[in-house]
């Protein structure tokens, strides 16, 4: 099993078979033209202003005073009050709950979809397909515009329940194209192979398929799961009687006057980030690959 | 143009033909909304319910509020929650048409805290639940202290809301930057400050602004008066640096120089927010400023009326009421919050607002649909240019 | 992330497999597929059908057959607001291309061992909330903020008026949205054959015509995956103008917004929302043209 799947994992991603070794050799050549040093330049400048923001949000969660734009001492009274804020933490739960369902749902619904668009060939299902990657590239103030009017119009009540079904509407074609890529790149043969030896389709999608595209189901889940607790628009629209998710709230303090708290919860947030980063980096890992969650995320 | 209605903000007929129309959707429709039907039937006998008589001030679950952001002492909330054991849900809108469209597409909430334009729209349209006063304990802090509000125009007895704060839109300005104040609506269109001047961003404040500097009724609906303010709207705009309703900060970041303000934000701005206070100033121009009032009021959808009913009640102990008039920095009109309004808005008398201003003529009032739409898309139109 | 430019076309092994094979995988677009028809093809349905009504004598939007709302946006304010919208997205994708492959390319080349954690740098500001940044940045800007203090402590300037302009909304929409170019081109150029771009030193003389030569085209795929995860947010956005705008910014996402939760004119929204649907489809043939074209030439 465990040699099915290297194999496979190694057809499919050409930088898991390139050494590690050359590259410091290469870099060097490549930096005798002089030329890195002005892009190197640039991509620290990028990364600066990149994090320009990140450390006023960071400072001023610090702050003393009500103020986003001096800052006086410093104080974590913004912490106690976001750790006190009913409202804050039940959005903040709220969120989770979204992205956390929206994700697996999405996953379920995606690799389905993936599956079935890479295996199968009829026309009527490949437009059917196709349909489902449509979301993907309608801009999501449409897609939440069509979510509310929909809701409303069939007078269901809106809900955290109307937020997760128009995140996992959005989210479905996020996953289906991350793990078609990956089969894509996955030769059949092996579970044609699998197939020859006696295994029914179910054990052939859970003993050969499954395992291969377990990285791309991390990568897929994360970034959804950091897409909609993120996502703002869809959230807008649908939010209905429950606690709001969190960008709706800090949307609906920031039109009024906002509250340094909310740099708090972005601080805690980016925390929480930091971590599972850290955690899709070494997953793969823990599974005896190369790869990494974040290539699949970039595509690679 | 819209006067809230009963029920969901689709007529589910009118969807049902427009579905059926396409022979394509009529199975579509028949699968994905079977589901959906079932709620609302339900939402609307619990609405049918709901029309029986006056709800008791008994807790009967928790409290779905739904507020502006950050608009009543955090304190108070987590008194309530404490002392009732129930929990409040909070959610936020950040305008009033924001809050309509919301009650409008049927959401359920236990409390909200309309204006009081917005009380006389919800109550023509049945949306809301009348409130008895004998189930609240401290009526007596709030009734029967000024004729307005035993009687206001918006809601007649004050049969289904509860007064709330009274505010006053004027125009703040930073001294150290700023000397040419003549204390008139004109100010919002001193060239002096160009670039530095914000117009907040609210259909009815930006109309009503350019109004009294022009001397008209501020809901007016006449296309001539609406082609003036138009005009005056356009005029403003080079000098303008936005429309933007977060005040404070930017009054605070410097951005502004001038900023038409609610004087409760105002307050805040200078006992909260920034280092020099004695920068700042408001001032209440001559022509007169938009004067209102808000409200609390229960939704005839309301699942939990009984907690709105005991949370309203425990809003009006004097000592609630004193901590919200600190916090918020608007006077109530209630028997003993005068003290709690003297000291915090100290040194700026230009922020009060007293129930004898709000018996005079400037208060936004109810549209016709199509004046509404008039003024809607005027707005629009200037802010789109 | 920008897979979608990937062939996948396997033709060959495909008739090969046996019909009760593929019946299995029909089984399984099933449910998507009913789930994308209930909840986006039905929705956008409704959206295009409204936007034909109007708003009924009691405020409800009621269902029609009149052009009335298409009209109504055939004038000068609302034309104004659009080409406003496709200038700004047009713009920030070009900025967000002239940044984001250079930054790409400097990963996926020279970043070494660091590579993982600098594409992880890239994602983690993600994560603190795209409002909370916008935010930010309009209080790192505004007048009397950190970057004006620090010009006047420099004695560079007395002062720049950044924020509530065109140039800070274009920022603020590029900063948001950098992160979607320059994921897909680091895909692409982690794909690439790097022995390719030795040949073309080789063949082309000089870095920069070998870049043009060799390394842009190869990297095509990933460009235009980026333009258009760019392009779709950007030309939807209503968050950039309302904080970092000023009196004259005004989009088309806030003009939907506007008509669905101030004005509460639903068909007019709905008008609104066809025609920004409408320019991103033309804008899809000639981007599926061109991946087309992409494809027969390789």
């Amino acid at each position: 099993m465990t040699t099915l799947d290297a194999a496979a994992a190694s057809s499919a991603t050409p930088s898991a078979t390139t050494p590690v070794a050359p590259a410091p050799a290469r870099r060097r050549r490549r930096s005798v033209e002089g030329r890195p040093r002005i892009a190197v330049a640039f991509t620290a400048l990028f990364f600066v202003v990149l994090y320009l923001p990140i450390v006023v949000v960071v400072l001023f969660s610090f702050n003393s005073r009500k103020s986003l734009s001096s800052f006086e001492s410093f104080s974590t009274r913004w912490y106690v009050q976001f750790f006190n804020d009913d409202a804050l933490l039940s959005s903040l739960r709220a969120s989770l709950v979204i992205s956390g369902v929206a994700m697996v749902g999405s996953l379920i619904l995606g690799t389905m979809l993936a599956l079935a668009l890479e295996r199968v060939s009829s026309r009527p299902s490949r437009i059917l397909g196709t349909t489902a990657l449509v979301p993907l590239v309608t801009p999501e103030i449409v897609t939440g515009v069509a979510a509310l009017l929909l809701f409303t119009g069939l007078g269901i009540k809106l809900s955290l329940m109307t937020v997760i079904i128009a995140e996992i509407t959005f989210s479905i074609s996020y996953v289906a194209v991350i793990v078609r890529g990956r089969l894509s790149a996955m030769s059949d043969d092996v579970e044609e192979a699998a197939r020859d030896l006696g295994c029914t389709p179910f054990q052939a999608v859970r003993l050969v398929i499954l395992p291969a595209i377990l990285p791309a189901l991390v990568a897929s889940g994360l970034l959804v799961f950091a897409l909609v607790f993120d996502d703002f628009v869809l959230a807008f629209f649908t939010t209905g009687v429950d606690p709001q998710p969190l960008p709706v709230r800090i949307y609906s303090q920031i039109r009024l006057s906002i509250s340094p708290a909310i740099n708090a919860v972005g601080t805690c947030m980016m925390l929480v980030s930091i971590l599972l980063i850290a955690f899709s980096l070494v997953v793969p890992r823990l599974f005896g690959r190369r790869d990494s969650g974040l290539d699949l995320i970039s595509g690679g | 143009m819209t006067l809230p209605t009963s029920g969901p903000a689709l007529d589910r007929r009118d969807f049902l033909r427009g579905a059926l129309g396409l022979g394509a959707l009529a199975a579509l429709a028949g699968c994905g909304f079977s589901g959906g039907d079932a709620t609302a039937s339900a939402s609307a006998s619990g609405a049918s319910a709901s029309l029986a008589p006056a709800a008791k001030a008994t807790i009967d679950g928790d409290l779905v509020y739904f507020n502006w952001a950050e608009y009543l002492d955090p304190d108070v909330l987590k008194g309530f929650q404490k002392e009732y054991g129930v929990k409040i849900i909070e959610t936020n809108y950040d305008s009033y048409p924001s809050m309509m469209a919301k009650l409008s597409s049927g959401n359920e909430y236990d409390v909200v805290f309309p204006g009081s334009k917005e009380v006389a729209q919800l109550r023509a349209a049945s949306k809301l639940q009348r409130i008895d006063k004998a189930q609240l304990k401290n009526a007596d802090q709030v009734f029967g202290v000024n004729p307005y509000f035993d009687d206001p125009w918006y809601d007649s007895k004050s049969d289904y809301s509860v007064p709330f704060t009274m505010y006053k839109t004027g125009i703040a300005y930073r001294k150290d930057k700023v000397t040419t104040m003549s204390g008139s609506w004109n100010d919002m269109w001193n060239t002096s400050a160009s670039g530095h001047i914000f117009v907040l961003d609210e259909a009815d404040e930006a109309i009503g602004m350019a109004a009294l500097k022009l001397g008209l009724d501020i809901n007016t609906i006449s296309p001539d008066d609406l082609a003036k303010i138009k005009e005056a709207l356009l005029a403003q705009k080079p000098l303008l640096r936005g429309y933007s309703t977060d005040d404070i900060n930017n009054m605070a970041g410097g951005n502004a120089w001038i900023h038409h303000m609610w004087s409760g934000d105002f307050l805040n701005l200078v006992n909260n927010t920034v280092k020099d206070p004695g920068n700042y100033e408001f001032l209440a121009p001559k022509e007169g400023t938009p004067l209102g009032s808000d409200t609390y009021a229960i939704p005839a959808n309301a699942a939990h009326p009984g907690t709105a009913l005991v949370f309203i009640d425990y809003l009006l102990r004097p000592e609630n009421i004193d901590k919200n008039v600190t916090y918020l920095g608007y006077p109530m009109p209630t028997k003993s919050s005068a003290a709690a309004f003297a000291k915090v808005s100290e040194g700026h008398p230009a922020c009060t607002v007293t129930v004898e201003d709000l018996g005079r003529a400037n208060v936004f009032k109810t549209q016709t649909p199509e004046g509404k739409a008039a003024r809607d898309a005027m707005w629009t139109e200037v802010k789109a240019s | 992330m920008a897979a979608s430019t990937r062939d996948t076309d396997v033709e060959p092994t495909r008739t090969r497999r046996s019909a009760s094979h593929t019946r299995l995988w029909g089984w399984l677009l099933l449910p998507p597929a009913a789930w994308m028809m209930a909840f986006f093809v039905s929705s956008i349905i409704i959206v295009v059908l409204l936007s034909f009504g109007h708003v009924g004598p009691t405020g409800r939007p009621v269902f029609g057959a009149s052009g009335a709302n298409y009209a109504a946006l055939w004038n000068e304010t609302y034309l104004s607001v659009f080409l406003r919208s496709v200038v700004y997205a047009s713009l920030t994708v070009l900025l967000c291309l002239l940044i984001g492959y250079p930054v790409a390319y400097t990963i996926a080349l020279h970043g070494g061992r660091y590579k993982n954690a600098l594409v992880a740098a890239l994602v983690i500001p993600f994560f603190a909330s795209y409002l909370i940044r916008m935010y930010a940045w309009s209080t790192l800007l505004s007048d009397e903020g950190l970057v004006n203090q620090a010009l006047r402590w420099f004695g560079l300037s007395e002062g720049v008026r950044f924020l509530n302009t065109p140039g800070a909304v274009v920022a603020g929409l590029t900063y948001g949205f950098v992160i979607f170019m320059v994921l897909p081109v680091y895909a692409s150029l982690e794909r690439m054959d790097l022995a390719l771009i030795e040949a073309g030193k080789d063949l082309y003389h000089g870095p920069l015509r070998t870049f043009f030569a060799v390394t842009l085209p190869a990297t095509r795929a990933g460009v235009l995956g980026g333009v258009l995860l760019v392009l779709l947010p950007a030309l939807g956005d209503f968050v950039s103008a309302q904080l970092l705008g000023g009196p004259s910014t005004f989009m088309i996402g806030n003009l939907i917004q506007q008509q669905f939760f101030e004005s509460q004119n639903q068909p007019l929204g709905s008008a609104l929302t066809v025609v920004l649907m409408i320019a991103l489809l033309v804008f899809m043939v000639f981007y599926l043209r061109s991946t087309d074209r992409q494809r027969r030439e390789s």
